[in-house]
This record gives structure tokens, sequence and C-alpha cells, in this order.
């Protein structure tokens, strides 16, 4: 087995091959294989992987990739992460792959998708809505089209027919990969010196480049290594940092925040691999309904989606109380509209349940964290020297 | 309380590494209070050199160090218990040395902070100056090795003045070149140094006034051992009618490991009363 530096320096690689070197091998060793570029935040990688296929999420290209032709495509006041994706597209990083999907999270993504379209990149664009309404009499038949309308494009392309034992075999794959990234999440919620943030980042992000298959490998000898301690405890404080669902944060940031008397316990980084908050029943014999039922009723969160029925600031409020957080970092893409707007009814929550946070905005190639050390800095030594802990009761 | 509680305090600065031993037991006391110039070595070198030299004289171990705490740039240091932001330190120092102080004006080699506090060192508001080094320490060094000056020297010259020259405030390649001009028009080194002083303590003036500085304000960090620089503040306070009282401890540019020290013995109580 692998040592842990020599995983986490595998994985830090394959998460910023920007070339997706790795998942192009992948598709070589069979014609029959696809690769299916996503968008943040959520898709179910489970029905490209029954279709013979690799769900590749597609992340933009942090501060990675110098940006000169993707600026032309956006005004302004638009994010940073499709300027990027534009970039990739032109400099031509997505050769070989067979179809995008973009879940409707936000209008950019949805613009985003139409350039793809006029751009003619891969056999089919999927610009995938989800339902809104989370009852299944309203929304299980709309949504299983919508996803069968991707099974049939994948089908065109491969003749592979998803039958119900491949897709159940599909999602006890990715179950077991959701249970090993929480059960990473809970080691790390106590142990936090065992792992950096910037390292569960980088082993999580893989996950999005790779075969599930192998990224579950890695993840179990990860857990493995850090069943034992390792690294020195620091005196800090726990938080959580929100608003970075779409857009990634630049791993500097996420060092940084650490770096500046925090250790990151909960976050909405690469919430689409934690989406489904357990395992998808794989019993009912109709594993598309199983899929669709994880959807409506085991969703987490997120500032993209409008729950009415099962308000976020309460849900946030119960994430803090599960980690034990002593304060939430919000820290949302500049110009993000879904994270921004979210905001003041967050913060509403924190005041009125006397949760400390502060809140920044950054950009996925920001290179300058200076300012952000010092406000994070004093967050974590205004709560170390003068706060009470949180006590979260009634919601 | 029989048992000594031992605390470190390390404030690592662009150009000096501070260490501060401190007993933290029942009223805390500086055992201790180091400073070793970096001179572009490791910084962290450097502060392990001088922690293991106090630790040494003073028959102790690392194990018999209950917190030690890290402060300005020392993030770094493999040993620290925890970390603290110069703010928090330079608040909780001044208020150590100058108890009752309202206002600290942290002078360090790289900006000046003016920091609003409570009685008991807790940070309410602050206003620093920009990215320009011509409000820094760092300035002062560099013009004082241009006129042939070492560090020390600098406020026993200012001192001397008679006719101040001011150079621009703007930014430090400015002031430089006025400097080297005043320099050729044959003005002297005091009224040359006074100048850069009194630039200096102009734009403290103004940190102050938008701040609205209580009364007293304690001087901390390298600059304010700098006695030209203190008499400039003062005559500029004196000049802008802010009614300020200014204090300054000998032990200023110890401020920000002396707080450090003292803020990981808090820590050091506050955690193992948590564990009981």
């Amino acid at each position: 087995m692998d040592t842990p530096d020599v995983i986490i320096r595998k994985c830090e690689e394959l998460a910023f091959d920007l070339n997706f070197t790795r998942a192009k091998e992948w598709k070589a060793q069979d014609a029959s294989r696809v690769l299916v570029g996503n968008m943040p935040i959520y898709f179910p990688r489970e029905l490209v992987h029954a279709a013979n296929g690799l769900c590749v999420g597609i992340l933009g290209g942090g501060d990675k990739k110098l940006i000169i032709k993707g600026d032309a495509y956006y005004q302004s006041y638009i994010c940073h992460m499709p300027r990027s994706i534009v970039e990739l597209v032109l400099d031509g990083h997505f050769e070989g792959f067979d179809g995008f999907i973009f879940p409707s999270i936000c209008d950019v993504i949805r613009n985003l998708s139409g350039m793809f379209q006029l751009m003619g990149k891969g056999t089919f664009v999927k610009y995938l809505d989800y339902p809104q309404n989370f009852s299944a009499s309203v929304s299980e038949d709309f949504y299983i089209n919508e996803l069968q309308y991707v099974l049939d494009q994948i089908y065109a392309i491969n003749k592979v027919e998803v039958t119900a034992e491949r897709l159940k075999n599909s999602i006890q794959l990715y179950n077991k990969n959701r249970s090993l990234i929480t059960e990473l999440y809970d080691i790390r919620q106590q142990f936090p010196w065992r792992l950096t943030a910037a390292d569960v980042y980088h082993i999580v992000r893989a996950g999005y480049v790779i075969p599930v298959e192998e990224h579950n490998e890695i993840l179990e000898a990860m857990i493995q290594h850090i069943q034992v301690d390792r690294g020195k405890p620091v005196d800090k404080i726990k938080v959580m940092v929100m608003g970075a669902f779409c857009e990634q944060p630049p791993v500097g940031l996420i060092k940084t925040i650490e770096m500046a008397g925090c250790y990151i316990i909960e976050d909405d980084f690469l919430l689409g691999a934690r989406w489904v908050q357990g395992d998808i029943e794989t019993t009912s014999g109709n594993p598309m309904h199983d899929l669709c039922m994880a959807y409506l009723e085991k969703s987490t969160f997120s500032s993209s989606v409008y729950d009415v029925n099962n308000p976020k600031e309460n849900r946030l409020m119960e994430l803090i109380k599960k980690r034990k957080v002593d304060g939430i970092i919000f820290a949302a893409p500049s110009f993000c509209d879904p994270a921004l707007l979210d905001h003041p009814i967050l913060q509403k929550a924190c005041n009125d349940h006397h949760v400390r946070f502060i809140s920044f905005l950054y950009s996925e190639n920001t290179g300058q964290f200076k300012v952000i050390k010092e406000q994070v800095g004093t967050f974590s030594d205004s709560i170390k020297l003068w706060d009470e802990p949180v006590v979260i009761n009634n919601l | 309380m029989n048992q000594h509680i031992y605390t470190l305090g390390v404030d690592v600065g662009s150009s000096l590494i501070k260490v501060v031993l401190m007993d933290y037991s029942d009223e805390p006391v500086i055992l201790d209070k180091r400073t070793e110039k970096i001179r572009k070595r490791n910084p962290e070198m450097v502060s392990d050199l001088l922690i293991d030299q106090i630790l040494i004289d003073h028959n102790l171990t690392f194990a018999d160090i209950a917190y030690l705490a890290s402060t300005g740039e020392g993030e770094m240091l493999e040993r620290k218990l925890g970390h603290f932001y110069s703010m928090t330190t330079h608040a909780r120092g001044g208020v150590f040395l100058c108890p009752g102080s309202l206002t600290v004006i942290d002078m360090g080699a790289l900006f000046v902070r003016a920091i609003k506090i409570n009685e008991a060192g807790k940070v309410l508001d602050y206003k620093m100056t920009g990215q320009c080094a011509s409000g820094s320490g760092q300035f002062i060094e560099n013009i004082s090795r241009y006129l042939g000056l070492s560090i020390e020297e600098v406020g026993a010259t200012s001192l001397k003045s008679k006719t101040p020259e001011v150079p621009s405030g703007i930014c430090s390649v400015l002031a430089e070149t006025d400097v080297i001009n005043m320099v050729s028009r044959g003005i002297s080194t005091p009224d040359i140094i006074k100048g850069i002083h009194l630039s200096i303590a102009n734009k403290i003036i103004r940190l102050l006034t938008s701040l609205k500085a209580e009364s007293p304000v304690v001087l901390t960090g390298g600059m304010a051992m700098n006695k030209g620089m203190i008499q400039a503040v003062q005559e500029l306070i004196e000049e802008s009618k802010l009614g300020l009282v200014i204090k300054a401890d000998p032990d200023s540019i110890f401020a920000g490991a002396i707080g450090a020290a003292l803020w990981g013995g808090f820590r050091y109580y506050k955690l193992n009363s948590t564990k009981d």
C-alpha cells in the first residue's frame, strides 16, 4: 500500500490534470466506453457508469489555466468558472469527450450549455432540469425522463443497454464511494490534524476524473492510514466553509484558512460527490426509481435548490450541530448569484442562533490571500479568546 | 498555586524574531526576553535556536512549556501549539505593558496599525497604513543605511534636529529620491531623519483620527524603541490637538511576543477546563 504522502501527491496530480489523461486512457482501453463531462453541482454518475461510461467532473481551470479567450465570451459581472471552461474547450482539453451534462443550477450554466452546443462539442449536450418540487407524485416521472434522455444519448453512441442489474451494481459502487468519503470527513471531524483540508480536497476531487473503482481503493487506503494518529494537534477553531459549491476555491485559499487558525471540518467544495446523504436503496428492483427517490428524499441542501418545505437555514444549523463547529466562513465566488442571494438568509439564521461567521468573496484564480488570512486569523482569535462554544438548542 | 505554568511567545517579524518566556502561574511574570536578527536565515531555524537557548538557560525542557504561541509570521513554527494574529497579541501585550491603554499603535517593519481596544485587550476596531513602505520601520532602516547610521543611532540623531525637512509621504521611492536631493542640498542628517519621522508620524495621526482613538495610546513594535519617532508622534499630536496621551515601554518591541505568551497561558487554562 502506498504511503499517505504518495497517495496525496497522486490525487493532487489527478485532481488538477486539466487534460484528463487518466479518463482518456480509460476510454482508450475499450471502444464501447464513453466519457461524459458534467458541470457542478450534482449528477447521478451511477447512470453513466452503468452505460459503460465515465462521468468526468468539469470544475473549471482554477488557478492553473491562463484565461485569454474565455474573457471575450462573458461580461465582467459574470463569475469566473465559465470563462476558464470556455478556455479549456477552445484549447482542446475536452477532445475525446462524448457528451456534456449541465445540471440546472443557474443562468450562467444554462448559457454555457448553449455555448457548448454552438461550438459543436461532443455528440450531445444536455441541460438537465432537476425537479424543484420534492414530492415523488409530482416529480418522479419528470426526473426519470430527464435521466432517460441521457441514457438514450449514450446508447446511441455505444449501444450498451443499461439493465437493472448493471445500474444496481453501479449504485452500489457509488454508495460505497459516498460512504468512504463520509468516513473520511467523520475522522477529520475528530482528528483534523491527521489530514489537512487541502489533502481531503485533492483526494475527493481525484474521484471526479477517475473510475469509481479506483477512487474507492484510494479512499480505503487513506482511511486505513488515518485510523492511526499522524501529524500534531494545534490549537485551532473548527469551522465550516459554505458557498463554494460550484466555482471551486483555489487550493491556496483552503490552505490559507487552515493556516489562519482554523480546521475546516465541513465544506461544500465538491458537493456533488456527497450530494446524496446515505445509501441509495437497491432493493426495489427498479434502480431508476431508486436513483430518483434518492434525489427527492436524500439530497443535501444547496443554494441552487429551493426546497420550501425543508428550509436550508434550518439544515445549515443542523449541520453545525452535527459537526460541532465553532463558526462558519461564508466564502462565495464573486458574482455567484445563488450563493450570494442565500447569504442574508443563512447569516440571519447564524445571528439568531448566535453562530459566529465571517464572509468574503473569491474567484477560482485568486492568488493573493493576505487580506483573507488576516480576516480569518482575527476571526479565529476572537472565537478562541472571547467566545463561549456554540450551542444550538431549538430550530 | 505551586506548579509553574511556563509559556513561550514567539513573534516572527520580517527582520527580527522576538521570544518571551513567561511564568503564567499566578500573576504573569516575564522570565526572559530575547531578540535575534533573521539575516537571511530560515526564520523557523532562528526561532528554534532562540527557544532552545532560553530553555537551556532556565534549566527547562520543551516538555515544561505549557503553551508555545506564535504570532506575526510565525505560523510555520513546527513546535507551536497555537498561533495568534498580530493585532490580538499587540493589543494584549500593550495592555500588559501599559495597563489601561485604550489604543495601541503597532509600528512594525512593514506597516503601522492603530488598534482600538477595551481594557481587557479585546480588539474593537483598527486602521492600518497601505502597502506602501514609506510608512514603515523598514523605510527608516533603509534611509539610515544610506546616511551611514546604525539603526540604534537613529533616535538620538533625530532629537538633535533644529529645522526638520519632511520628504514626500506618498511612497518610499519618491521619499528616497527626496532624501538624495536633501543630501545634495546639504541638509543635515538630523534634519533629514527628523523629517522622515514626522512624515511617518503624520500617517499615524491620520490613522488615529479616522479610528477616533481614545487615550491613553501605547506604542508597540520595533519603531516604539526609537525615541526620535516617539518625539515626532508627540509633537504632531500636540499640534493636531487630538489630546491623546502617548505611552511607550522599554519592552514595547516585545509586545507581540508578550501578548502571544499571555494568550497562550489563557488558552492553556481554557483548554484544560474544557477537558474537565
